[in-house]
C-alpha cells in the first residue's frame, strides 16, 4: 500500500481506501476484540493500517497462509506495542490484548518451527520418489481410474479428464437417484488469491482476469439491450425498469460429446466450434464453457440471449418471470442423459467457478440467485415445472461456493401451483428436498384457507398469467438448442 | 464578522458545555455540519456533552421596534444593512409565525451557492457551538459528505471554507466523512466495520467501512428537506409546517391520515428507494469492497431517519436487493441526532 494510497493524517477519515486482505483484517480483528475502549481501538486500528501499510506487499507474496497470518499477527502486535508505548493508562488498558497477541505469535512461530523441517522432508521424500519411479507417470491412468470409481460410487458427478482414461459409461441400472451435492474442490487456501478481481490483461480476442479466468471473445455478438421489470410478491409490477443481469442461470448445452482421449481431437475441437456457431447464431447463451474449460462470451452481459424460455424464480420480495433478461445464461458443454447431467470436467467446473465469481462481484450478484435451468424452467401452457431438466440434479452449488438451491422451496410450485406429471417422477425418480417443501407450503395454505389444494392451483395458474401478460416483453420462446431434454 | 452586530446568547442551543474535556488539558470536539442542523460533541466519547443548533436563519426589515423586541426576548440576530437577520433555532419560530420558509446557508449537504448570506449565517451558527480554542491547535473533527456527482468542486470550496473558519478560532481541524463517522460512533464493538448511514435535511451519506477504513463513500443530494419541498408543493403548505408535521406526528409504520400523512409517505418511500437504487450502483461499480465473510451491521443515523418505522421500510427495501455481502443487523444508531458529531469526536480523541 502506497503512502498516497493510506491517506495522509488528515485524508484518513474521509478518503476511500482499498480495504487490507481478508487475513490481515482477520488477525486485526482478533487483536481489536480484546480491546475495549473504542478510542484506543480506532488509534490502534489506524495505527495498524495506516503507518505500517508498506509491508502489507512483502506479506502478500508469502506463499503459505499460517506463515501469512502469524506476520499479519506481529505485525499487529507490534503496532499494539506502539500505541502502549505512547501512554501508559493505554498501555494498562491493551494489556490483555497484547498478552494474548504474543502468545498467538509465539505459539504460531514455534509451531512454524517445527512445520518446516517436516515440510522440507516430505518434499525431499516426494522428489526421491518421482525419481525412483518415473514409469508410474505412464500408470496414472489406472489409479485416477480408481479415484473416479471412487467419487462416481460416492456423491460426485464430476469426471476427471485424464489421456488414459475414457468417462465411466453409464450403467442402465446406474440409479437416478443421486444426491444433488457434488464433490468439493480442495480448498482454496493453496497459493495466493488476489484480495480483489480485475482485468489484468486483454488481447483482441481474449480477457484475462486477477482469479485466472480467461474469457474468449472472438465469437462475442450484442443482442437485445436487457430491459425487464419485476414483480413484487403481492402482485405489484414494480416501477423499475432494469437493464442490469440480477441472477446466474446454469445450463447445459444438449450437444454432442466425444471422449476425452486422445485421438478424438479433431472431433473434439470441430464439435465445439460447430456448437459456438449454433449458439452464437442463436444467441442461446451469454456465457458457453467447454470441455477443456475454456470460457467464451456469446452474447455481451448487456444483452439478453434466450436461454431460459419460461421460467420462474424468486428471491425475498421479488418474482421473476422474464428470465432472459433478468438472467446471465451460463452453459457448460454437456448434456443431460439418463436422469441426470452427464459429468463435467474439472476443467470446466474451475472455469464455471472462475466465471461465477467474477459474475458474481461485477453485478453483485447474490447467492441464492446463482440457479439452474432445471430448477426454473416451466411449461405454462400445462402447468408442469421440469421443462427442461439440465441440472434438474446434480449441479454442484458447493464447489461453487453457492447455496444449495435444491433444498429451497421451488418459487414456481409454492407461488404460481405448478406441478409435475408422472413422466416427469419417471425420469427424476423421486422429488428433491425443495420440491417437497414447496408443496407442502402449498397444501398448508389451501388448507389455512379451507379450499381445495387444486383450487388454489387454479387460483395461482391464473395469477401466473396475469402475471406475464403485465411484463413488457414476455419471455421469450424456447431456445433452439436445448430442446425439452428429459 | 466585522460589520455586523451580534446578539443573543453565544450558546443557545439545546445542551450545555464547559469548553474543556474532563481532565482540563485539551479540547476535542466533533462536529456535524448538516444542512438542517449543527450538532457538536465534546468530553469523552462514553458520554459526550451534546449541542445543536438549528442551521437556518430568517431575515426581517429592519426597524427600531423589531429590532428592540429581539433584544428583549433574548433573541440570537444580527443586522445587516435594513435587514435583522435571525439565526439558529429562534429562525423557525419566526418562519412559523410568518407562515414563511426559513432560509438555510447550506443546500445539499454544502454551502448554498444559491444563498448570498450562506458563508456569514454558517459561520454565525458555528460560532454559538465551537468557542475560541484555550490552545491553539486544539483538534476539531467536522463532518464533510462524500462527494455527490452534482456537488464534486462545490464539495472542496465548501470544505475549505470551514476549515478556514475553524482554524481562524484556533482549531486544527479534521475532516471525517459523514457516514464513517456513523460508523465511528456506533459500531467500536464491531470493530468499526459495517455501513453507516447518515440521513440528513440535504441529503443521505453512506461509507462501507472494514476496520475503520472507508472502502466506499456515497451520497444522495435529497434528504428531509426534499420530503418537505416535495410534500409541501403537493398539499400547498409551506415546507417548514411539513417538517414540523414529519418531527411530530409522523408515524411510518400506520398508513393513512390526511394527504400530508400521505404525501410523507409516498416521498419517504421514493427516499428509500433512490438510496437503495444508488448504494446498490455504487456497490456494484466499486473494486474496492472489503473481502469479509462476517455479515455487515447497518447503522442509521440522522433526523429524516427518526420517524417510527423508517428502519423497517429501509431494511425491506436492502433486502429486496442483490448485495455481493451478507447484510447483517440494520438498527437505529442509539442517538440519532447526535451519532455523525460523535463519531468525528471519536476519531478526534483518537488522534494525537
Amino acid at each position: 500500500m502506497t503512502a498516497a494510497a493510506r491517506g495522509s493524517p488528515t485524508e484518513r477519515y474521509r478518503r476511500e481506501r482499498p480495504p487490507v486482505s481478508r487475513e490481515c483484517g482477520e488477525e486485526l480483528t482478533r487483536i481489536t476484540d480484546d480491546i475495549d475502549d473504542p478510542i484506543v481501538k480506532l488509534r490502534y486500528l489506524q495505527k495498524a493500517l495506516n503507518e505500517d501499510g508498506d509491508k502489507s506487499a512483502l506479506v502478500q507474496l508469502v506463499p503459505i497462509p499460517p506463515a501469512r497470518r502469524a506476520w499479519y499477527r506481529l505485525k499487529g502486535l507490534r503496532a499494539l506495542d506502539a500505541v502502549a508505548d505512547a501512554d501508559e493508562e493505554i498501555a494498562e488498558r491493551t494489556l490483555a490484548a497484547r498478552k494474548t497477541a504474543r502468545r498467538v505469535v509465539v505459539g504460531a512461530s514455534a509451531a512454524a518451527m517445527l512445520f518446516v523441517p517436516v515440510l522440507v522432508a516430505i518434499v525431499a521424500w516426494q522428489v526421491n520418489r518421482w525419481r525412483s519411479e518415473p514409469e508410474q507417470v505412464a500408470s496414472v491412468g489406472s489409479s485416477t481410474e480408481a479415484n473416479a470409481t471412487a467419487i462416481e460410487a460416492t456423491t460426485a458427478p464430476l469426471s476427471v479428464p485424464t489421456t488414459l482414461t475414457t468417462p465411466a459409461p453409464v450403467e442402465e441400472n446406474t440409479p437416478v437417484n443421486q444426491p444433488p451435492v457434488a464433490e468439493s474442490l480442495a480448498d482454496d487456501d493453496v497459493g495466493i488469491v488476489p484480495s480483489m478481481l480485475w482485468l489484468a490483461d486483454r488481447g483482441p480476442d481474449w480477457e484475462l482476469y486477477s482469479n485466472g479466468l480467461r474469457i474468449e471473445t472472438a465469437y462475442t455478438v450484442k443482442g437485445t439491450p436487457r430491459d425487464y421489470r419485476v414483480h413484487a410478491r403481492d402482485g405489484k409490477l414494480l416501477p423499475t425498469k432494469l437493464d442490469r443481469p440480477i441472477g446466474i442461470l446454469f445450463h447445459t448445452s444438449e450437444s454432442d460429446l466425444w471422449p476425452l482421449e486422445p485421438g478424438y481431437e479433431k472431433e473434439l475441437r470441430k464439435g465445439s466450434e460447430a456448437l459456438l456457431r449454433f449458439v452464437k447464431r442463436e444467441q442461446a447463451y451469454n456465457y458457453m464453457i467447454d470441455r477443456f474449460g475454456r470460457v467464451y462470451r456469446i452474447v455481451d452481459d448487456d444483452s439478453r440471449a434466450n436461454h431460459a424460455g419460461h421460467g420462474v424464480w424468486a428471491r425475498g420480495d421479488e418474482v421473476y418471470l422474464d428470465l432472459n433478461s433478468a438472467f446471465l445464461g451460463v452453459s457448460f458443454e454437456s448434456r443431460w442423459e439418463g436422469g441426470r447431467t452427464l459429468p463435467i470436467t474439472r476443467a470446466q467446473l474451475i472455469a464455471g467457478r472462475n466465471l461465477t465469481h467474477y459474475l458474481r462481484q461485477r453485478f453483485a450478484i447474490a447467492p441464492e440467485m446463482c440457479v439452474t435451468h432445471g430448477l426454473a424452467s416451466v411449461s405454462p401452457k400445462r402447468g408442469l415445472i421440469g421443462y427442461h431438466l439440465d441440472w434438474a440434479r446434480g449441479f454442484p452449488f458447493k464447489a461453487f461456493g453457492l447455496p444449495d438451491l435444491y433444498a429451497q422451496p421451488l418459487p414456481s410450485v409454492a407461488l404460481f401451483g405448478f406441478t409435475y406429471d408422472s413422466e416427469f417422477l419417471r425420469t427424476m425418480g423421486e422429488r428433491w428436498p425443495g420440491l417437497i417443501a414447496a408443496e407442502q407450503q402449498l397444501a398448508g395454505e389451501a388448507r389455512q384457507r379451507a379450499i381445495s389444494l387444486d383450487d388454489l392451483r387454479h387460483e395461482r395458474q391464473a395469477e401466473y398469467r396475469r402475471w406475464r401478460a403485465e411484463l413488457p416483453t414476455p419471455a421469450g420462446d424456447e431456445p433452439g438448442l436445448a430442446n425439452r431434454n428429459r | 464578522m466585522d460589520d455586523r452586530n451580534d446578539h443573543g446568547s453565544e450558546s443557545s442551543g439545546s445542551g450545555s458545555h464547559t469548553g474543556q474535556s474532563q481532565s482540563g488539558t485539551r479540547t476535542r470536539i466533533g462536529l456535524d455540519v448538516g444542512t438542517s442542523k449543527v450538532v457538536s460533541a465534546r468530553g469523552d466519547n462514553i458520554s459526550p456533552t451534546t449541542d445543536s443548533q438549528l442551521n437556518a436563519f430568517f431575515d426581517v426589515p429592519y426597524s427600531a421596534l423589531h429590532e428592540q423586541g429581539l433584544k428583549a426576548n433574548r433573541t440570537p440576530f444580527y443586522r445587516e444593512n435594513d435587514r435583522l437577520i435571525v439565526y439558529g433555532d429562534a429562525s423557525e419560530k419566526f418562519a412559523h409565525i410568518f407562515n414563511a420558509n426559513v432560509r438555510r446557508p447550506m443546500a445539499k449537504g454544502i454551502l448554498n451557492p444559491s444563498e448570498p448570506q450562506a458563508t456569514h449565517v454558517l459561520e454565525t451558527v458555528l460560532s454559538t457551538l465551537v468557542p475560541q480554542s484555550r490552545n491553539p491547535g486544539e483538534l476539531l473533527a467536522f463532518s464533510v459528505p462524500a462527494a455527490a456527482p452534482e456537488t464534486g468542486h462545490e464539495l472542496t470550496y465548501h470544505e475549505e471554507t470551514i476549515k478556514r473558519y475553524l482554524k481562524g478560532r484556533g482549531y486544527t481541524p479534521l475532516a471525517v466523512n459523514e457516514g464513517l463517522a456513523v460508523v465511528l460512533a456506533e459500531l467500536a464493538k464491531e470493530g468499526f466495520t459495517g455501513i453507516g448511514i447518515s440521513c440528513g435535511g440535504g441529503m443521505c451519506n453512506v461509507a462501507i467501512s472494514y476496520l475503520s477504513i472507508p472502502s466506499l463513500t456515497m451520497s444522495l443530494a435529497h434528504g428531509g428537506d426534499f420530503i418537505d419541498a416535495s410534500v409541501g408543493a403537493v398539499v400547498n403548505e409551506p415546507a417548514t409546517r411539513v417538517k414540523a408535521i414529519k418531527e411530530e406526528t409522523l408515524d411510518l409504520t400506520r398508513e393513512g391520515g390526511d394527504k400530508i400523512d400521505k404525501a410523507l409517505h409516498i416521498y419517504y418511500d421514493k427516499l428509500i428507494e433512490q438510496l437503495v437504487e444508488e448504494l446498490g450502483k455504487a456497490v456494484q461499480k466499486t473494486p474496492k469492497l472489503p473481502r469479509n465473510d462476517q455479515p455487515m451491521p447497518i447503522i442509521l443515523a440522522g433526523g429524516t431517519s427518526k420517524p417510527n418505522g423508517f428502519r423497517d421500510r429501509f431494511e425491506k427495501a436492502l433486502r429486496r436487493r442483490s448485495w455481493p455481502f451478507q447484510i447483517g443487523e440494520v438498527r437505529m444508531a442509539s442517538d440519532p441526532l447526535t451519532a455523525t458529531a460523535r463519531g468525528a469526536l471519536v476519531a478526534a480523541l483518537a488522534e494525537r
